[in-house]
């Protein structure tokens, strides 16, 4: 029986064509936000250590074609993991800047209707599981390459009423709880339906072509494609959930801290209003 | 309805009571303090009740081969304790407290919906009497709290007994729906100036999050009993193995009620613990932050993670490691809690009475009941114990450790503001060691019990070694609660009496309930002071160290939603979840691979196509109804509400007609999976449209005398969103069954 170590090479892909995209970006980031904080720096370098992941590493690998679930991960990290941190890492003053020009503050209005981000995050999670979508995808490599910018496009779109750099694209907290949660139950239904339907969600999952060779090692672990599907089906459901939590989390800690509004004597005025309004 | 005729209906009842009315004053109140009251005292009841059903079962297990009770009669009293515990004890009393505190601790005169709010406790009562009436027919419920299938369907249980058990529990958890929509309601839209929601009391906090539990997880409950009860009286058989049916699914569905059912039991406790413990350290809460944003991730984990309940029904080596690892997950934001509250007693001037006596107590003992939490969350421990009574143990150290102690504490806590009188303390003490000693005689033991492999649910046992002695010691420690609880009514009774006058502040407390009179009058206050920070009362009575001198909280931005809207918004949110689990059952069940959809070989797709193009554009119309309504156009709103009415009949028309086709053709809803699914799913939308229909026709006629001006607009506009939602809902239900999207 071989193991994991007899087949390194063939389960990474040192050459992929992600470097390029990996490097491009690592220049244009630190062209444009030079003297950025080691924070924001941070959360950069892993953005695009995630994204380098998401391909050369085995998942890379065992998505193009092998493992349902390793598409699954793929797809988690291109679709939530990279776009987080990409807006994490967005210094503030830089974006506002770019953002105060009137097409660019349209567009960023447009995207902080909470609408336009849900639909964008779900839809992708769902469109690409419909089983002729998700078959093509894996089969069409130009097809496939669209698939996985939808996944950052619509991730981006996703986070931004969220995590947004400008302040002012944020969502009121109460309203953001309900999107994140209402996010996680989108998921969590897609994770239900293809952990448990007996239908294959991707057929191309289930009958591989065994290029590398691989494929005794793989049914070795147990990766049988119905198991295959079902640990897929999980790893929609519970890991976006659990990081949907912790986002839910982050917006409570800032709803707590929401100070600033004290001396404004706006606030004031509608609360004294209210209050003569009651009486 | 408004505010102020309730006010005043309420002053009238404030005249001196003849005894005849008296009566009819609590029946028809409409007070939430009173509800309040009726309701705890309804839980009181039903303790009684549950008690003695625990009481008989430990007299049947003291002793090794015991003959005290029939194995039938055994199999009734453990159903009907657990059943009587949860939905009728536990559920009602912390909702008898927020009933009667979340008004008064948020400076609000009422609740949102006063009638809402006695109709949601007569729900409660009468699907509690209906429940118990079942002793009358000789079979009461026996399938155990969570009637499991296929033990709970007519083939294996013939009498009357699960049918009382589905009806009783559909019925309350009407009831309860209703509470919990008039309490979140009057939690966001009632507040008083300068209440931010980061400001309010832990208590209410904590109740806030328990309804929106009960808002969601509740109907969860409704879908399943409503298909066991289809399988029962019509023969369907969603949950019989043997004709396609999934007796797995049944679990699912219970547990995905029945684990945020455990939060919902606990987080009112926590907001209790939260209130009781600051106070009586003279400290405000450590960590008010902390304990608020833990209990969001309490309520949120707790809705994905139900699988744990059913580690032993083989989901699989990864679906176990998934719903493991997020039970363990939940241990950090519960055990946080532990921490702050430690922390919060921690330097402070403490003044330990019998109320901060039964919260220290609940702290020690909730943290076993949750370490034996986190026991059962890993795989093998619990394939090991689970069904033996260990189990037993963990849950009643939650639940009687953690809520019933939590209870107690809030009891001696609040009982001189809702009476005036102080309970006595000496008495208070001495209950509380017979609890303490008591609670844990029988409880602790159980744990070894469990570990020796002693069953659960089983009418008696064998004279294993050791068995027999601990069995005793369980069911004497049993009589020591009993007699505390008999001691607690005895307090109760006598303070009434002649315990010592409270005053309007007793324990220098901080939150608002305590700036009014004990008890507080029909409109709730006189004056409400200032609330400029989370103790407001400590800043009034304490100004030179008031806590916003020191403490900048977030401030009151006045933000008030329309209160008919959000409960409209609440009460869909609560139906969608159980249009879900309606749909979810049909494509478990229509799924079958490479077979594609049975529906097109059965149903007419274009003409229901057509129908459904009736229903999406009578929502246009209520849309261009409410515009009219907005400028005050009458005549044109009037027609387009009867055009909107028009399109819905046309719709149930065309139901009507489909419906007759299937069952000229002999499909009825007991013919296969699909057709009990089939007529499941789109008769409850029948009847919703139905509902929706008539509510309309009042709007309609409410139009036509003049009654609906534009000023009323948000309670035609609170219609709308049910409306809409009906439709929507039928689009979802158009994609799946007719165009078997997911198949």
């Amino acid at each position: 029986m071989s193991s994991y170590f007899d087949l390194t090479s063939e389960l990474w892909k040192w050459n992929s064509p992600i470097w390029l995209l990996v490097l491009s970006l690592t220049g244009l980031y630190f062209l444009f936000h030079r003297g950025t904080s080691g924070k924001r720096s941070v959360a950069f370098l892993f953005a695009m250590f995630a994204l380098a992941i998401a391909y050369i590493s085995p998942i890379g690998v065992l998505s193009d074609g092998y493992l349902f679930s390793a598409h699954v991960i793929q797809h988690l990290i291109l679709l939530l993991i990279v776009p987080l941190f990409l807006l994490l890492s967005l210094s503030e003053s830089a974006t506002e800047a770019l953002f105060s020009h009137p097409f660019m503050n349209r567009l960023g209005r447009v995207m902080a209707v909470p609408f336009v981000g849900w639909l964008s995050g779900l839809g992708v999670m769902w469109f690409w599981h419909v089983p002729s979508f998700c078959n093509a995808s894996t089969e069409n490599y130009a097809l496939g390459v669209f698939r996985d910018a939808t996944f950052l496009l619509a991730g981006l779109a996703f986070w931004w009423p969220i995590f947004s750099p400008v302040k002012r694209f944020h969502l009121p907290s109460s309203l953001a709880v309900v999107y994140l949660f209402s996010a996680c139950l989108g998921c969590t239904l897609l994770g239900i339906y293809i952990t448990f339907t007996v239908i294959s969600v991707c057929p191309a999952f289930a009958n591989p072509v065994d290029r590398l060779g691989i494929m005794h090692f793989l049914y070795d672990q147990g990766l049988t494609p119905a198991t295959d599907q079902r640990l897929g089906g999980l790893l929609m459901w519970i890991p976006p959930c659990s990081l949907y939590v912790c986002a839910i989390m982050v917006v409570l800690k800032r709803w707590y801290a929401e100070m600033e509004q004290t001396a404004s004597p706006k606030t004031a005025g509608t609360t004294s209003s209210l209050r003569e309004a009651r009486q | 309805m408004t505010t102020g005729s309730i006010e005043q209906s309420e002053r009238t009842s404030l005249e001196p009571p003849v005894t005849s009315t008296l009566l009819l004053d609590w029946v028809s109140t409409l007070d939430h303090k009173r509800i309040g009251i009726m309701y705890i005292l309804t839980a009181v009841f039903y303790l009684a009740i549950g008690g003695c059903e625990a009481l008989l079962m430990r007299i049947q297990l003291a002793m090794p081969n015991n003959t005290f009770l029939s194995p039938e009669m055994f199999n009734q009293l453990f159903t009907m304790h657990g059943t009587t515990m949860v939905f009728l004890v536990g559920m009602p009393v912390l909702t008898g407290f927020g009933n009667y505190f979340v008004p008064l601790m948020i400076g609000a005169r009422d609740v949102a919906f006063p009638r809402l709010n006695a109709f949601g406790f007569w729900m409660l009562f009468f699907g509690g009497l209906l429940l118990h009436f079942s002793f009358l027919t000789g079979s009461a419920p026996n399938a155990g709290w969570f009637s499991y299938v296929p033990l709970s369907t007519k083939a294996y249980s013939s009498l009357q007994g699960v049918d009382y058990w589905i009806i009783g529990l559909l019925i309350m958890g009407i009831g309860t729906v209703s509470g919990a929509i008039n309490i979140f309601v009057t939690i966001i839209c009632m507040r008083t100036p300068g209440m931010s929601l980061q400001r309010v009391p832990l208590f209410v906090w904590m109740m806030l999050m328990q309804v929106i539990l009960i808002i969601l997880a509740l109907p969860a409950l409704n879908s399943a009993l409503s298909m066991l009860l289809i399988d029962r009286w019509l023969g369907s058989a969603f949950f019989d193995p043997t004709r396609g049916g999934s007796a797995v699914l049944w679990q699912h569905y219970f547990w995905i009620f029945g684990h945020p059912e455990v939060y919902i039991l606990i987080l009112p406790a926590f907001g209790m613990i939260s209130e009781v413990i600051p106070v009586f350290s003279r400290k405000p809460i450590y960590g008010y932050t902390f304990v608020a944003a833990s209990s969001v991730a309490i309520v949120l984990l707790g809705y994905g993670v139900w699988a744990h309940h059913m580690f032993a029904v083989g989901l699989g080596m990864y679906a176990d490691i998934f719903f493991a690892v997020g039970s363990l997950l939940i241990a950090i934001p519960t055990g946080i809690k532990v921490f702050n509250w430690t922390a919060t007693l921690w330097g402070g001037e403490i003044r330990f009475n019998t109320a901060l006596h039964f919260a220290v107590a609940f702290l020690l003992q909730f943290v076993i009941g949750g370490l034996t939490g986190i026991m059962f969350a890993a795989v093998p421990i619990d394939w090991q114990l689970t069904d033996t009574y260990f189990v037993v143990a963990h849950f009643h150290y939650v639940l009687i450790g953690g809520t019933v102690f939590s209870l107690f504490s809030a009891a001696f806590y609040w009982f001189p503001k809702m009476t005036g009188r102080m309970l006595n303390e000496r008495l208070g003490i001495l209950q509380f060691w017979l609890w303490v000693l008591g609670f844990n005689m029988t409880f602790m033991i159980q744990h070894f019990l469990g570990m020796m492999g002693m069953p659960r649910r089983v009418y008696t046992y064998a004279d294993n070694p050791g068995w027999a002695l601990l069995n005793g010691i369980s069911s004497l420690g049993a009589v020591f609660m009993a007699i505390g609880t008999l001691i607690f009514l005895w307090n109760i009774g006598t303070s009434l009496l002649r315990g010592k006058v409270a005053g309007d502040n007793p324990w220098d407390a901080f939150t608002l309930e305590w700036a009014t009179t004990s008890p507080p009058p029909p409109e709730n206050f006189t004056v409400i002071p200032e609330v400029k920070s989370r103790r407001p009362v400590w800043d009034l009575n304490h100004p030179k160290n008031a806590d916003w001198k020191t403490e900048k909280t977030p401030p009151d931005k006045g933000i008030r939603p329309n209160m008919a809207k959000l409960a409209a918004w609440s009460f869909i949110a609560s139906e969608a979840v159980f249009f879900l689990l309606l749909l979810i059952a049909y494509v478990v069940f229509n799924t079958r691979s490479g077979e594609g959809a049975v529906s097109s070989s059965v149903l007419d797709v274009e003409r229901t196509g057509i129908f459904s193009l009736f229903l999406i554009s009578s929502s246009v119309t209520f849309w261009i109804a409410e515009r009219f309504l907005r400028a005050g156009k009458k005549s044109a709103f009037v027609f387009s509400l009867g055009l909107t009415i028009l399109l819905g009949i046309t719709f149930l028309a065309g139901q009507v007609w489909e419906y007759t086709g299937l069952l000229t053709n002999n499909i009825t809803i007991n013919t296969d999976l699909f057709s009990a699914t089939f007529f499941t799913v789109t008769g409850f939308h029948g009847i919703h449209v139905t509902a929706g229909v008539i509510a309309l026709f009042v709007m309609l006629m409410m139009g036509i005398k003049g009654n609906l001006t534009p000023g009323k607009s948000h309670v035609f506009g609170a219609v709308g969103v049910y409306w809409h939602f009906v439709d929507v809902v039928w689009l979802a239900v158009f994609g799946i069954i007719y165009l078997g999207l997911l198949q």
